[in-house]
């Protein structure tokens, strides 16, 4: 009989070994080695262990029994010191073993963040059943507070497991969502919000600085500063391969141990499996391929033919009632389309992604019914031309015909709730309509409140309108954002106001976005107006702005960038001149000129050389001018009562005064104002989007001018006397416009779409109403005014941007 | 190893001496189904028993909407007060299984209290954020009682507050361990390890989670079992796949690499997916790995049947 020797007790050995006793029990004669002071369990399922939700026995794969029924020699707690390939033998903490065959299957260890702090007590990986017991221990001390590193599979079972035990549990993940390489953004958001639901904190975007304690684990420090208390920290931000022994006894190895398609390694008598081998450059970490490859090695060994090819995956999130579902690749590229489905009262979202007519990636959340279905589809290649129309709402519908939401809205009942927010039922609506005589929506909503509070059901009460009225039904017509929604900007905004909505996932899923991530037009204005609506609480997505504003500079047709710093209402000096001639030397930009908003403009700038040129006018106190944004511009002004004969006021303190005040801002669109000191209007100011013209009597303010593709003269707002009125009446004027202009839509088109009446109703006949507007202004403001040179050229912000990308990948714990 | 994988159980008493299922017709709420074990008196009369809407404890049931628990038949509105009394049966919860708003059924388990016998069904409802014991049931665990009178669960910890965070049906195993600290000392030391969640759907917005919980000594069931119906939504409910269970006999029962699966009409649980409907069933040993009994009850949610959960002694 051949000796068999296997190191490591896990699942893929496991499995080899099961196959080997079932097909030829008696072949060889087995020695196992674990680390690990017992045998072979069920190691993916340890969170529910970790949860209570099973227990430890139940995890058990083979039992002290079935090793000896299959005469396995068990060297359990000890570990290999080295494999002597030349004298081929085992080298065991206890002593050696030779063999004829060896299997390696050391499998990975858990990945350590290289973090100050990081070896304290308390701070633990999560691998293996100790590791869980430490965890269960942890949580039976009340009030304990936990704090899991990593937000992929692992971490969040840890901390639904840990939460479940009664824990205050925190994830932190340095993406920008959860599960960012097996979910969306728009899954990842659901998993969010569901995890949120169970009383998790989570942390995205959470880099961790420090872990703090002084032989103990009290608290994680983040790299912004903020502090969390901690009595655990558990890492789980991924795994690499086991590979020391292998790499000492000479076996090649890449990134993991090198095998062929037969298991094989370097060396023709021993075998690799799990998650610490490498095959045609591909890691392992779920436990579908691990056990392909012990199945092909347990045939390998015993001579019968076999090979091992990776296969598309799928993930599955083992938290209960977290129903999601990943399978293929679901990156959006040239070529490929994507099928959405959202239902927000039911937390559903769906997303098939189509390339040459196979389903090549899917994305589910919260209804995962035919996962199986579609997984099935992806592995297969199959076409999916015929039942493009249907796909998406899964197998049952194959062979149907499109849903018909006409048929849908007619076959409710009478009593079916259509407006949820106001308890408004099918009949009243119809009802409404035809007793009343109603032809139009807002008709409807005045009647019979449906549709009047969040609007979600302003597309269902309108196709009732339109079973009921026929053709006599003229929906208004509302000009949708984009092709990803059917909601015009005005809802859009109302509605993410209404229905608290704080993040793009969230407005996508909530509103029911056609897309999966949205577009060039409607992301750039959903970030805008989550961040009118929710200063200081949305943190704003580089991702979904234009280049221009991702760099905080103008890029030009030959690649290169102008910079423009901020010269208050104009005004510069000697210091801040030399700086701009000292940087224009020193990085040899080709031209620098003088703009027509009164700044200077240094043209031909490197993209990677921007840190560095806004770090030299930083230090000679200078700001980004905010040349490229949908932002306050610059303020023109004329010299006034300082220098001029005929200056009635001080139009430059005052041109000053606002853009120091209004400098930072985000609005619709750019802005750029004027004041000037008589009405001879040298600062230009009838053209501008605010301007102001002072007399001797006070300030005449102007607003909704326009100089550029359109020529358009100011139109008067008001008359005030001071220089304060002055400027609250343009900071509330700006506000309102901040909160009611569509993205990109200037000033005075918002003024023709809203009325000037609607305009002076609210900031000029109202002082409280104008107060409100002032303040809210002035409260976003307390986030906004910060320079984003400054936080660039630090390299602490987005210096991904001004570098060559590299690119640190560790692979995802096993399931 | 939990409680009820310990052979020592199989030959004890169980906690729930009855169970039965009643269900509405004609404005009225008549009996279904019950297993009355030895209890053939009081099977007799409540077979020809109806319930009009706030009638006696199904009618209550069904009125109020939520589950009741009712710990004194004498001088209550429990309308079999005199057979329950000479069947030996103390106290009662009624359970009641909306779709939506329309009502499926009142499941009513029945106990007989002495001084040996521990188990908890368990009524959390939400108050102010919080899960609070609405009312249970303790049989001799009176220690166990008063801490849980004076526990409450956050949304995601310990069972009431899991099944609540995930709106679906979860089985603990270890009760006594991290269980909101106190009441986990004192399910240990009433021997309550296994613990079956149930999210109770009700019209409106109000939030139920019926918890079973099983001692060593007198179990709920010695088998649970929890599926899953949730398939796609746009197509219909028609099979379900077993999600998790143990089992005194089988040990483990579920398999997390070959999906066990019912479709609807098959077996005692697909019945349940094709009718909808609660099932207490007896002498079906063949279908029930060897027991005698198996309750059944569908778990609705949003107005359709999500889960399945049945139990076997």
């Amino acid at each position: 009989m051949q000796r068999l020797v296997v190191i490591g007790a896990g699942m893929a050995s496991g499995r080899v070994l099961e196959t080997l006793f079932e097909t030829d029990p008696d072949a060889f004669a087995v020695t196992l080695f674990n680390a690990e002071p017992r045998g072979n369990y069920n190691r993916i399922m340890l969170s529910p262990v970790l949860s209570g939700e099973k227990s430890f026995e139940e995890i058990v794969t083979h039992s002290d029994d079935w090793y000896g029924e299959h005469k396995v020699t068990c060297r359990f707690g000890e570990k290999v010191v080295a494999i002597d390939r030349a004298r081929k033998v085992v080298v065991g903490e206890k002593g050696e073993v030779p063999y004829d065959r060896l299997i390696v299957a050391t499998g990975s260890v858990p990945f350590i963040v290289p973090v100050e702090g990081r070896d304290l007590d308390g701070v633990i990986t999560y691998r293996d059943l100790d590791d869980t017991n430490r965890m269960i221990e942890a949580s039976g001390r009340p009030g304990s507070r936990a704090v899991v590193i990593g937000g992929g599979l692992l971490g969040l079972e840890a901390a639904a497991g840990l939460r479940l035990r009664g824990m205050e549990v925190t994830v932190l993940h340095l993406s920008g969502h959860l599960m960012d390489r097996q979910l969306d953004e728009a899954a990842g958001y659901l998993l969010r919000k569901d995890l949120e639901k169970r009383g998790i904190a989570v942390m995205t975007r959470a880099s961790t600085e420090r872990i703090l304690g002084d032989t103990r684990v009290e608290a994680v420090e983040l790299a912004d500063g903020t502090r969390l208390e901690a009595d655990l920290v558990v890492m789980a931000v991924g795994i690499r391969p086991s590979v020391e022994i292998a790499r000492a006894a000479g076996l090649a190895v890449n990134r993991a141990i090198v095998v062929d398609a037969q298991m094989r390694t370097s060396d023709p008598d021993i075998y690799a499996v799990g998650e610490c081998v490498e095959f045609n450059g591909t890691l392992f970490g779920l436990v579908a391929p691990l056990y392909e490859q012990a199945k092909v090695l347990a045939n390998c060994l015993v001579g019968k033919p076999g090979s091992f090819s990776v296969r598309e995956l799928s993930t599955k999130l083992k938290v209960t009632g977290c129903d999601l579902f990943s399978a293929g690749d679901f990156s959006v590229g040239e070529g490929r389309e994507e099928i959405v489905l959202r239902d927000p009262s039911q937390g559903v979202y769906r997303r098939l992604v189509i390339e040459n007519d196979r389903l090549v990636g899917a994305v589910m959340y919260g209804d995962t019914g035919d996962a199986n279905w579609f997984f099935d589809l992806i592995r297969d290649g199959a076409p999916v031309a015929a039942m493009r129309e249907t796909l998406i709402f899964g197998q049952s519908y194959q062979g149907a015909a499109p849903l018909d939401p006409m048929a849908a809205v007619a076959a409710l009942p009478d009593d079916a709730e259509i407006c949820g927010c106001n308890g408004v039922c099918k009949s009243k609506i119809t009802g409404a309509i035809t007793s009343k005589g109603l032809t139009s929506l807002d008709a409807v909503r005045v009647h019979t409140k449906a549709s009047s509070s969040c609007g979600t059901c302003t597309g269902l009460v309108e196709q009732l309108m339109a079973l009921t009225l026929g053709n006599a039904f003229n929906p208004q017509a509302v000009k949708p954002m984009c092709g990803c929604t059917d909601l015009g900007h005005a809802d859009v905004r109302r509605l993410i106001v209404a229905k608290q909505l704080k993040s793009i996932p969230e407005v996508m899923q909530e509103l029911e976005w056609k897309t999966s991530c949205g577009c060039a037009k409607c992301r750039p204005a959903l970030n805008y107006y989550l961040i009118a609506d929710w200063p200081g609480e949305y943190v704003d997505d580089d991702q979904s702005r234009f280049i221009n504003e991702r760099v905080h500079a103008n890029i030009q047709k030959d690649g290169t960038y102008s910079v423009v710093p901020r010269m208050w209402g104009g005004i510069t000096s000697a210091k801040e001149l030399r700086a701009i001639a000292d940087v224009a030397d020193k990085f040899q930009i080709p031209t620098v000129k003088c703009t027509g908003g009164q700044r200077i403009d240094l043209l031909g700038v490197k993209k990677e050389d921007l840190p560095a040129v806004w770090a030299d006018l930083n230090a000679a106190g200078m700001v980004s001018g905010a040349a490229y944004g949908k932002a306050l511009r610059t303020v023109k002004t004329c010299v006034g009562t300082d220098w001029c004969r005929f200056g009635t006021q001080d139009s430059t303190g005052l041109g000053v005064r606002i853009e120091k005040f209004m400098w930072g801002s985000w609005t619709p669109a750019k802005v750029k104002m004027a004041v000037s000191g008589c009405p001879r209007n040298c600062a230009e100011a009838t053209c501008k989007d605010v301007g102001v013209i002072c007399t001797d009597a006070g300030y005449e303010i102007h607003f909704a001018g326009a100089a550029g593709l359109d020529i358009k003269g100011t139109e008067v707002l008001t008359q005030v006397k001071t220089e304060d009125e002055a400027l609250e009446m343009i900071v509330a004027l700006v506000q309102l416009y901040r909160e009611q202009g569509h993205y990109l839509e200037r000033i005075y088109k918002w003024l023709k779409r809203v009325g000037m009446e609607s305009v002076r109703a609210a900031v000029v006949d109202d002082a409280e109403k104008r107060r409100f507007y002032f303040e809210r202004f002035v409260k976003s403001q307390e986030t906004a005014q910060r320079d984003p040179w400054a936080d660039r050229a630090s390299g602490g912000v987005a210096s991904h941007e001004f570098r060559p990308m590299a690119e640190i990948t560790f692979k995802e714990a096993a399931e | 190893m939990s409680a009820i994988m310990d052979p020592a159980t199989a030959t004890t008493r169980t906690f729930v001496e009855a169970t039965e299922v009643w269900v509405p017709k004609d404005g009225r709420l008549v009996w279904s189904s019950g297993n009355y074990g030895a209890l053939d008196a009081f099977a007799a009369v409540s077979e020809e028993k109806s319930f009009g809407k706030g009638e006696g404890l199904p009618g209550k049931a069904w009125d109020e909407a939520r589950p009741v628990v009712l710990k004194a038949f004498d001088g209550s509105y429990f309308q079999r007060a005199e057979a329950a009394r000479a069947a030996g049966l103390t106290s009662a919860v009624a359970v009641p299984v909306f779709a939506g708003s329309e009502l499926k059924a009142v499941v009513v388990v029945l106990c007989a209290d002495d001084d040996q016998r521990t188990g908890a069904i368990e009524v959390w409802c939400e108050a102010n954020g919080l899960l609070m014991l609405d009312d249970g049931y303790y049989g001799a665990a009176r220690h166990f009682e008063w801490v849980s009178q004076h526990t409450h669960f956050p949304p995601g910890q310990g069972l009431p507050g899991g099944v609540w965070a995930a709106n679906a049906p979860m089985l603990m195993r270890d009760l006594g361990s991290g269980y909101r600290f106190i009441r986990a000392d004192s399910a240990g030391k009433a021997g309550l390890t296994t613990g079956l969640g149930l999210p109770i759907a009700v019209p409106g917005r109000q939030t139920y989670v019926l918890t079973l919980l099983s001692a060593r000594g007198t179990p709920i069931a010695r088998r649970f079992e929890l599926w899953n119906a949730r398939s796609s939504r746009s197509g219909a409910a028609s099979e379900a796949a077993l999600a998790d269970g143990i089992c005194q006999r089988e040990g483990p029962l579920w398999n997390d690499e070959h999906e066990r699966r019912v479709a609807a009409w098959q077996g005692p649980i697909g019945e349940v997916l094709g009718t909808g409907l609660p099932l207490v069933k007896y002498d079906t040993a063949l279908l029930t790995a060897g027991y005698a009994s198996m309750v059944a009850l569908p778990i609705y949610r949003d107005g359709t049947l999500a889960h399945v959960v049945a139990w076997y002694y």
